[in-house]
């Protein structure tokens, strides 16, 4: 329509010329340098698999559903993943409703790309008869907000919702093993997606004459740069996927610096999206907190209610999976995750002081509530107290399994050492006993004495 | 009489209200409304230049879209988006920007019952946020039948898929929640006891209509109270959400 023409924005010379001046200097116009990524949060939903990113002024988010069906016929025993991505008109009016335009299929391309052919979703685990079932995942994307660089917001948005999603259990039942039962997350808790690596993309634009490289452009810097580059890179290293769909040419070392800078930056932002995970999935915040409750008090009262249930393989070694992966991840964000951008150069020396900083950060916002969380403890103390009680008193490190509660007790203190700065012996006891006592509570009640005795030694002063 | 609904409400309990303003930055008008785990984002682009064939040009057009949250649009997502544009045809002042087109775009973020209303919510904040010029606000409920045929207020997406029939109704927002209190003077009916929009799905008899419609204007005037705050506390830099329990 031509009307349609009358309402695009126009990017003047002025902008333009400006834009590249600045950049003579190191200088974007938003303040930041080259190579710095904007600012990150990552929110989730109340349900498994919603996740909404916001990168700067770029607002995405992210649904994943699943659904059984057939599989196709040279792949009779792996799983399927699809994703769609909607470029709502909603995010920039020259969006057209209908039909994805070009851009829209080549964001949903790359990071079909750096799912799918790295092998970061195992398919095959998503199998129940081969040849028959097998679990089809549906990723929608949809784009609310177009501040530039949607690709790396959109790949972060599909990321978290896959990290956070969960899928029915289902298990073959009826005459001759053929019938499948899929159940209800009432009766089987759901199972995660296995992921192996996150591949995260970074995107570069070269802009200016002499193509100055810049790290995720904004949208005003999209319109006058001359190319553009995503390189799909995960933590470990591994390229995973390189998207560089014409514009003008660059050097090769110009290609090469990038792909270092962005195994630098994938290192960060898989951080950053593992802590929002694991922080989303145990912490307290209004938005996830009636939730995780009600989804621990059917976990409890479960678990009470059965005495001694096989566990399922696959299941239990996921559950490890997950509780080696938050040992490791020591440091724990608040509800919301707010990361800040940092260097290319230092990222490792400045991310440990992030750490420390986003750590008190994280502890001072939540003075004044219900309960004060010291983030380090909490993030320890509710991995393992959710995982004791996943599987169903067989964990990995435990010796003592008479109650589900001295259970998360026994568990929380091995993992302790690994996490806390000064373990105060005395008032763990105390804390057992105070348990103990309580009787039926949830699970955030359960928690909530450590808590508060965790903040003595970190000099709080507030009384339990 | 008290009945225990689901989520332990009583029959004229909504659930908790939320909106938020100026989320979004290109957008020119923006709002999520949020009712109990219903949650619907919308954004408003406008006025445009240039019309759909077949519209009148005297007159402003507007355009709605709606987005699911997963899945392609079909029929059911056709007839919100016509039923959303023709109450939002009667509430914006069309003769102030003729020959433009304003789209409204409403997404889908979750589905828990009383969709529609919410979606109207949330575009009618959305218009407020874009600063379209409005003769006044709609707000939108939906009532249902219940089993023992009286009514109940904002159904959940279970209690909706149960009951017999359930009607969304959409009232122009109540003028005593913008009037200065004193200068009220009702002489002839007040103009929030008209209705705008009425969909009705199932069969209910004519006397349960009327009780539904009866209902829904009062719980308009709370709801009308609500929007006023959410509106006033914002400042123009800022975007807080507004929360409020409702129990009428």
């Amino acid at each position: 329509m031509e009307q349609r023409l009358a309402n695009t924005w126009q990017m003047t010379v002025n902008e333009k010329k400006f834009i590249e001046t600045a950049l003579l200097s190191d200088l974007r116009v938003d303040g930041r340098r080259p190579f710095d990524y904007r600012r990150l949060i990552i929110k989730f939903g109340r349900e498994d698999g919603l996740s909404e990113v916001q990168l700067g002024h770029t607002h995405v988010m992210g649904f994943v559903t699943s659904q059984l069906v057939q599989p196709y016929r040279d792949r009779p025993n792996e799983g399927t993943l699809a994703i769609f991505t909607e470029f709502s008109p909603m995010a920039d009016p020259s969006f057209e409703a209908g039909r994805p335009g070009e851009s829209a299929v080549e964001l949903g391309r790359i990071i079909d790309r750096g799912l799918r052919e790295s092998r970061a979703i195992d398919t095959e685990s998503l199998c129940v008869v081969a040849g028959k079932f097998v679990w089809a995942i549906r990723i929608d994307l949809h784009i609310l907000d177009n501040g530039g660089n949607l690709v790396d917001a959109a790949n972060i948005a599909a990321l978290a919702a896959l990290s956070t999603f969960r899928r029915p259990e289902c298990s073959l039942g009826g005459k001759d093993a053929q019938e499948v039962i899929v159940h209800p997350p009432e009766t089987r808790e759901p199972l995660p997606l296995i992921i192996h690596h996150l591949p995260i993309a970074v995107t570069f634009a070269f802009l200016g004459k002499d193509n100055i490289v810049v790290v995720d452009p904004t949208h005003y810097e999209e319109a006058v740069m001359g190319g553009r580059m995503t390189a799909t890179v995960n933590m470990n290293g591994d390229v995973c996927a390189i998207q560089k769909a014409g514009g003008v040419g660059v050097m090769h070392s110009v290609i090469m610096q990038c792909l270092r800078i962005a195994s630098v930056k994938a290192a960060d932002m898989t951080t950053k999206i593992k802590n929002a995970v694991s922080t989303s999935l145990y912490a307290y915040s209004p938005q996830v907190e009636s939730y995780k409750t009600e989804r621990s008090q059917r976990m409890i009262k479960r678990h009470t209610s059965t005495a001694a249930v096989d566990v399922s393989e696959p299941s239990h070694k996921e559950i490890n999976v997950l509780l080696r992966h938050h040992l490791e991840r020591s440091t724990i964000r608040s509800g919301e995750l707010i990361a800040s951008s940092s260097n290319a150069m230092e990222i490792e020396t400045q991310l440990s002081e992030q750490d420390e900083k986003q750590r008190d950060g994280g502890a001072r916002t939540f003075i004044g509530g219900p309960s004060n969380w010291d983030p380090l403890s909490k993030g320890v103390d509710s991995d393992a107290l959710k995982v004791s009680l996943a599987s169903r008193g067989a964990v990995r490190a435990n010796t003592k399994l008479e109650e589900s509660k001295i259970e998360n007790l026994d568990v929380f203190e091995q993992s302790h050492p690994l996490a806390d700065v000064n373990p105060v012996p005395p008032l763990h006891e105390v804390a057992a006993i105070d348990l103990q006592t309580k009787g039926e509570r949830t699970l955030k009640d359960a928690v909530k004495p450590k808590h508060k005795r965790k903040k003595k030694p970190s000099s709080k002063t507030d009384a339990s | 009489m008290e009945v225990d609904r689901a989520d332990g409400r009583t029959r004229n309990q909504l659930r908790s209200l939320a909106c938020t303003r100026g989320t979004l930055n290109r957008a020119h008008g923006s709002a999520t409304w949020s009712q109990g785990e219903t949650k619907v984002f919308a954004a408003v682009f406008g006025p445009k230049a240039g019309m759909k064939k077949n519209e009148n040009p005297e007159k402003a057009c507007i355009e709605v879209i709606w987005k699911p949250k997963t899945g392609q649009i079909g029929k059911p997502e056709k007839e919100y988006e016509m039923i959303l544009k023709t109450t939002l045809q009667s509430i914006c002042l069309l003769t102030v920007n003729p020959n433009t087109t304003t789209s409204i775009i409403v997404q889908v973020v979750n589905d828990d019952g009383a969709l529609l209303p919410c979606a109207i919510n949330a575009a009618c904040a959305a218009l407020v946020d874009a600063g379209i010029p409005l003769k006044h606000l709609a707000v939108a409920i939906c009532c249902c039948l219940a089993d023992g045929g009286y009514v109940i207020l904002d159904p959940c997406k279970l209690e909706e898929q149960r009951t017999k029939a359930f009607a969304y109704l959409v009232f122009p927002n109540s003028l005593a929640s913008v009037r200065r209190k004193g200068l009220l003077q009702v002489e002839v009916e007040p103009v929030e006891h008209g209705i705008i929009t009425s969909v009705t799905r199932g069969v209910m008899p004519v006397e349960d209509y009327l009780r539904c419609l009866e209902r829904g204007r009062a719980v308009s005037a709370k709801l009308s109270e609500f929007l006023r705050r959410s509106m006033q506390l914002q400042a123009p830099s800022e975007s807080p959400t507004a929360v409020f329990e409702t129990h009428s």
